[in-house]
């Protein structure tokens, strides 16, 4: 089943890449969205249907900690699962991105084959 | 817990080979500035450790490095997107080398900037330099003496 999938990072490099590397693992995209800060991603999920989340941290206007607080905040965007994307690897920002409401953590360097699990075994777990 | 030259070492490989699909040749401790270095870029960080962390690199290597992370097969990115690339390289670089010197800590890494490759030639701390290939990326990890 093909999913439509929203990628927020502020880097464009970034984007284009994680786009890429769900290609490269054979996960299947229906539609894919991009956005460069937790406020664009809002406006965009106001307009459409995504399937799972893809967001970093470290961003301007709205960074990820304050978007997934806000998703989680909302009556509808909360049920769309979020998988953090980030450099940081410590355990307690790991928990703490968790704890806000993100249902899944992939630490950059990461293999298409780590994203694609990571974001099967999310989505498997929201559709049990 | 290994030496910091040794991480540095660790995640650097780690970070081109996984994500940027560039395997490195070869390396050594980076010495002074490299002639052919044209991009510089560098971020800060803070928390149980603060510091910078920099890199160095070739327009060569910046511009495989770039097209490899990009997917672009047709020959070299433009300039803005290579600069992008090579923020996004010392970020992961910064990021995959904190979280290997303390797992348990809290760390804030700051926005990587381009700086002139001069800047750094006074910064002191650990460095290392990698042999891509097509160039070199050097890495300098400072990391402040009171933290």
């Amino acid at each position: 089943m093909p999913y439509n999938v929203m990628i927020v990072d502020d880097s464009p490099s970034m984007r284009t890449f994680v786009r890429r590397v769900i290609d490269l693992s054979g996960f299947e995209v229906s539609s894919c969205l991009d956005a460069a800060n937790g406020v664009e991603a809002l406006e965009l999920l106001g307009e459409h249907a995504i399937d799972i989340i893809l967001t970093d941290i470290n961003m301007p206007r709205m960074n990820g900690e304050e978007f997934v607080r806000k998703l989680e905040e909302h009556e509808k965007f909360r049920l769309i699962p979020v998988v953090v994307v980030s450099t940081d690897s410590t355990h307690n920002r790991i928990r703490r991105m968790l704890e806000l409401g993100a249902r899944g953590y992939v630490v950059k360097p990461f293999s298409p084959e780590m994203l694609r699990n990571e974001l099967e075994r999310v989505l498997g777990a929201v559709n049990a | 817990m290994p030496e910091i030259s040794e991480i540095l070492s660790t995640a650097t490989s780690d970070v081109l080979e996984t994500m940027f699909f560039t395997p490195v040749i070869a390396e050594a401790e980076a010495v002074g500035a490299s002639p052919v270095a044209v991009l510089a870029a560098r971020l800060s960080f803070s928390g149980a450790k603060q510091g910078t962390l920099a890199i160095r690199i070739s327009a060569q290597a910046a511009g495989t490095i770039a097209a490899s992370f990009l997917g672009e097969e047709a020959g070299e990115p433009p300039p803005e997107k290579i600069r992008d690339v090579i923020c996004e390289l010392a970020n992961m670089i910064c990021g995959s080398v904190l979280s290997r010197l303390d797992s348990e800590a809290h760390f804030h890494l700051g926005h990587p900037e381009l700086v002139d490759p001069l800047e750094l030639q006074s910064v002191e701390g650990t460095s290392r330099s990698f042999d891509i290939g097509d160039g070199e990326v050097a890495v300098l990890l400072h990391v402040d003496a009171r933290t």
